[in-house]
């Protein structure tokens, strides 16, 4: 009976059975898959950088502890661990904060926008602002719902409260930010190729079996459950940012062609 | 000063420069005094300065090739890695504004020897010979001072030079073959077979690609690994770094890595003397030069013709025309995403291996002037959650659940034409970079007739991925590469430069890289850069000595030189139809 008194609210739920699924070293459809498991085949200097990655955690030098606590909780939503067990989650804060304290940025900076650490500082105290306006509490006080309800709100384009924040930057400009700050560091990952089945690295080895997605040798056949995201959570909705014409709203990425 | 130039090249530090896995650099540079004026300063070592660079140095002239970024040594600089591949791109402040603003960042520009051509996903098609001629056939935009005929040599040398990989037989424009056999299929290119054959569409399969599909001289053919953006690292995929530098070097020009431009100076005749630059340490230098060639592609080099203002050219080098910055041009690059049962995996094979051009040309019945393409792209995994955001809305546990579907995903994507307008340009912003150089501040906005191109594009993607069997199809709206904004022209109150890269107003001061073209078409630009790079190149050695002396503009046209080509290169995978 103690087992049921165990909080499960914020864990993936199995939907034919109702039960929560149990945080997991390695989430996603392509169990035993590991991509450093092939670090033998990469190129040393492309060795060098993913295991840096992963072995060397930078240290947080540019966010105030305050501000590295509020920006966990929000990647927390933004990009949720749940399923992953401690052991393996992946330190977004710590990538984001090493890109603002290197001044590392994507090449160019909207008109309308402040500059990259200034933005993330003022969406910092504006997503706390928007937790006090609306419930008295601070963003990390509150229930993880009432965290995602605020920050559906910027996904939306239409924040409730920091009113004078959003006037120094577009809500969803900073939005797109944050977002592409956390996918940057969590697909940048090699524990996330695992989850995802990507690869990684191919170089000198290369692919050979190019069509029908079929695995190399050494990549593994795709296994799917099924999941739904935790009871508390309705983040697993797509809904376009709205409000926006699209060519606004572009991250702005390179990437393609 | 000497001593602390060539920081990054070459045999000291006593090992070899490495240009992919085989190719070595162990000869020792030339290096130029900086009071001794120099034949030629090229500003930009990229697609069209790498080929410049090998093309007057080969001809005998002394040339000096400036970058803002390293001299790459592939084997021990570029990862196997999307997030570690950063340092290829443009990564500096620029600004960006207006109603439909530009994303700059990542691979539209390139910082580094190579510059774009390193980071380029390698789609090489020509432009049409109707691209040259748009005002006369559709009454938009501008016509080109050269046609395609002009070009068509180049564009027959370029690509044995890179070499190009494709059919046999390539059904659009003017129909022509290619020297190296197509590449195998990946996932996008299945999907947009597929999808067109279905609409009875014609594809072209396995290219053109300036990727190797056999190994050639001292490079490896293709492993498909797909990190082509990232740089290749195997060396099978052209960049000027691997396929013009090693010549240029051998034939005695000098190139001078992480040194960032900030001037160019004209002298009591109005003529350019010399470029003023910034090595690595911040220190300044002054390079003495008889002519000055300006290649820093479409943000850079209007902005450092306007930075060198100065007493007779208040409002910047060659732009009495108010011309330099304007007419900047992107392509609309819209990436449709759709989803299949079946597992894709598309991170293998190159992004780019197979495209149509069907809908390229003006159609009456469409309600708009122009066209556009359809490529295969192959988003890895950053790239693909950043589409997402905007394609699906994801985020939170929504991101996570479709990123676990990655496998499941094929991408295409629209190329399509945007028009030059005046006011689409590059201005100087109030920010200064590391140097204390004014940055670029770009203003873009979408016209009726590019958003007409957009909306019909987009569409007809879409129904080739739903055609193509999948059973959810998204989209991103985005663009792709830069154009503009140094245009050539016939008439000096409207353009930059002449049909050759000289410059209007200034006799010994051209331009050649993406900026000069007046209209883009929808065909990804980097072959009709390095095309007109030879073109510009021939006319430079054909007029010898006098454009160093003379304010003559001859504009004869010089004969096309079939034996500057890198060695090696020429005669080889000959293509059956021409």
């Amino acid at each position: 009976m103690r087992r049921q008194e165990i909080k499960t609210d914020h864990l993936l739920r199995d939907p034919r059975t109702g039960e929560a699924i149990p945080p997991k070293a390695q989430p996603g459809y392509y169990p035993g898959f590991s991509t450093l498991a092939q670090k033998q085949f990469w190129d040393k200097k492309t060795r060098q950088v993913v295991l840096d990655r992963v072995e060397n955690i930078p240290p947080i030098r540019f966010f105030t502890p305050a501000e590295a606590a509020l920006l966990q909780a929000i990647c927390d939503r933004v990009l949720p661990q749940d399923d992953r067990d401690e052991a393996h989650r992946i330190p977004l804060v710590n990538y984001i904060d090493a890109r603002l304290f290197s001044g590392r940025i994507d090449g160019y900076r909207y008109e309308d926008m402040p500059p990259d650490r200034e933005a993330h500082r003022l969406g910092l105290a504006a997503i706390d602002e928007l937790s006090r306006s609306a419930h008295g509490l601070g963003f990390l006080e509150i229930s993880c719902r009432q965290q995602e309800e605020i920050l559906k709100s910027l996904h939306d384009g239409k924040p409730a409260a920091a009113h004078d924040v959003w006037k120094r930057m577009p809500v969803l400009r900073y939005w797109m930010l944050l977002l592409q700050d956390c996918v940057e560091a969590y697909y940048a990952h090699p524990w996330s190729w695992d989850e995802i089945g990507f690869g990684g690295p191919a170089y000198p080895r290369g692919y050979m079996r190019l069509e029908r997605g079929e695995p190399e040798p050494w990549e593994v056949e795709e296994q799917r459950y099924e999941w739904d995201a935790p009871a508390e959570s309705f983040s697993d909705i797509y809904e376009l940012i709205s409000g926006i014409d699209e060519h606004k709203a572009t991250p702005g990425q390179g990437g393609t062609h | 000063m000497t001593a602390s130039r060539n920081g990054a090249f070459g045999k000291r530090n006593g090992h070899s420069h490495m240009l992919g896995p085989i190719q070595r650099v162990e000869y020792e540079m030339a290096q130029y005094s900086e009071s001794d004026a120099v034949d030629y300063c090229i500003v930009g070592v990229g697609a069209a300065g790498g080929v410049l660079l090998q093309r007057l140095a080969r001809a005998g002239l002394r040339v000096v090739g400036f970058d803002a970024g390293p001299f790459w040594d592939t084997e021990r600089d570029w990862v196997s890695d999307e997030a570690g591949s950063h340092n290829l791109y443009w990564e500096d402040l620029r600004i960006t504004g207006g109603p439909d603003p530009l994303a700059l960042g990542a691979n539209n520009s390139g910082k580094g020897v190579g510059g774009g051509s390193v980071h380029w996903a390698a789609f090489t098609p020509r432009l049409h010979p109707s691209d040259f001629r748009v005002y006369s056939e559709d009454g938009v935009a501008v016509d080109w001072p050269i046609s395609y005929d002009d070009l068509k040599p180049y564009y027959e040398l370029l690509e044995l030079e890179m070499p190009v990989a494709g059919p046999a037989y390539y059904p659009w424009g003017h129909p022509h073959g290619y020297p190296y056999g197509p590449h195998p299929m990946g996932a996008t290119g299945d999907v947009l077979i597929k999808g067109c054959t279905k609409l009875g569409v014609r594809v072209s399969v396995g290219g053109p690609v300036a990727i190797l599909s056999g190994s050639h001289g001292d490079r490896p053919h293709c492993i498909y690994r797909g990190f082509c953006i990232e740089g290749c690292k195997v060396g099978a995929k052209a960049s000027t770094l691997i396929t013009h530098v090693p010549d240029a070097l051998k034939n005695g020009a000098e190139i001078r890595d992480n040194s960032m431009v900030a001037r160019i100076h004209i002298g009591k005749d109005r003529r350019v003397t010399g470029v003023t630059y910034f090595d690595d340490g911040g220190r300044e230098h002054f390079q003495k030069a008889k002519a000055v060639i300006v290649s820093g592609y479409a943000i850079e080099t209007p902005r450092l013709l306007l930075n060198s203002a100065c007493p007779g050219f208040e409002a910047g080098l060659a732009n009495s025309s108010d011309t330099v910055g304007r007419y900047l041009m992107a392509q609309a690059g819209n990436v449709v995403l759709g989803r299949f049962d079946e597992l894709m995996r598309m991170y293998k094979a190159p992004p780019a291996h197979a495209m149509t051009e069907e809908f390229y040309e003006t159609d009456p019945k469409r309600g708009f002037a122009r066209g556009f393409a359809i490529q295969t792209v192959g988003p890895l995994p950053i790239s693909f959650a950043k589409q997402m955001m905007v394609a699906k809305g994801a985020w939170g546990w929504g991101m996570r659940r479709v990123m676990m579907d990655y496998n499941h995903w094929a991408a295409i994507a629209l190329l399509g034409e945007i028009l030059p307008w005046p006011e689409n340009r590059v201005q100087l912003a109030e920010e200064k970079d590391r140097f204390g150089i004014p940055v670029a501040k770009v203003s873009f906005t979408l016209h009726d007739n590019d958003k007409k191109i957009i909306e019909f594009g987009k569409n007809k993607v879409m129904e080739v991925m739903w055609a193509a069997g999948a059973n959810e199809v998204v989209q991103e709206a985005r663009y792709a590469h830069l154009v503009g904004a140094a245009r050539m022209g016939h008439d000096p109150r409207t353009s930059v430069v002449d049909g050759y890269g000289r410059t209007h107003d200034i006799s010994n001061l051209f331009v050649c890289d993406g900026s000069v073209l007046p209209t883009q078409g929808s065909a990804n630009p980097g072959l009709t850069i390095q095309a007109l790079a030879a073109r510009t190149a021939d006319y430079l050695i054909s007029q010898g000595d006098s454009i160093f002396t003379s304010s003559q503009r001859n504009m004869e046209r010089p004969p096309v030189r079939h034996n500057l080509s890198p060695p090696g290169t020429s005669g080889r995978g000959v293509p059956r139809l021409k």
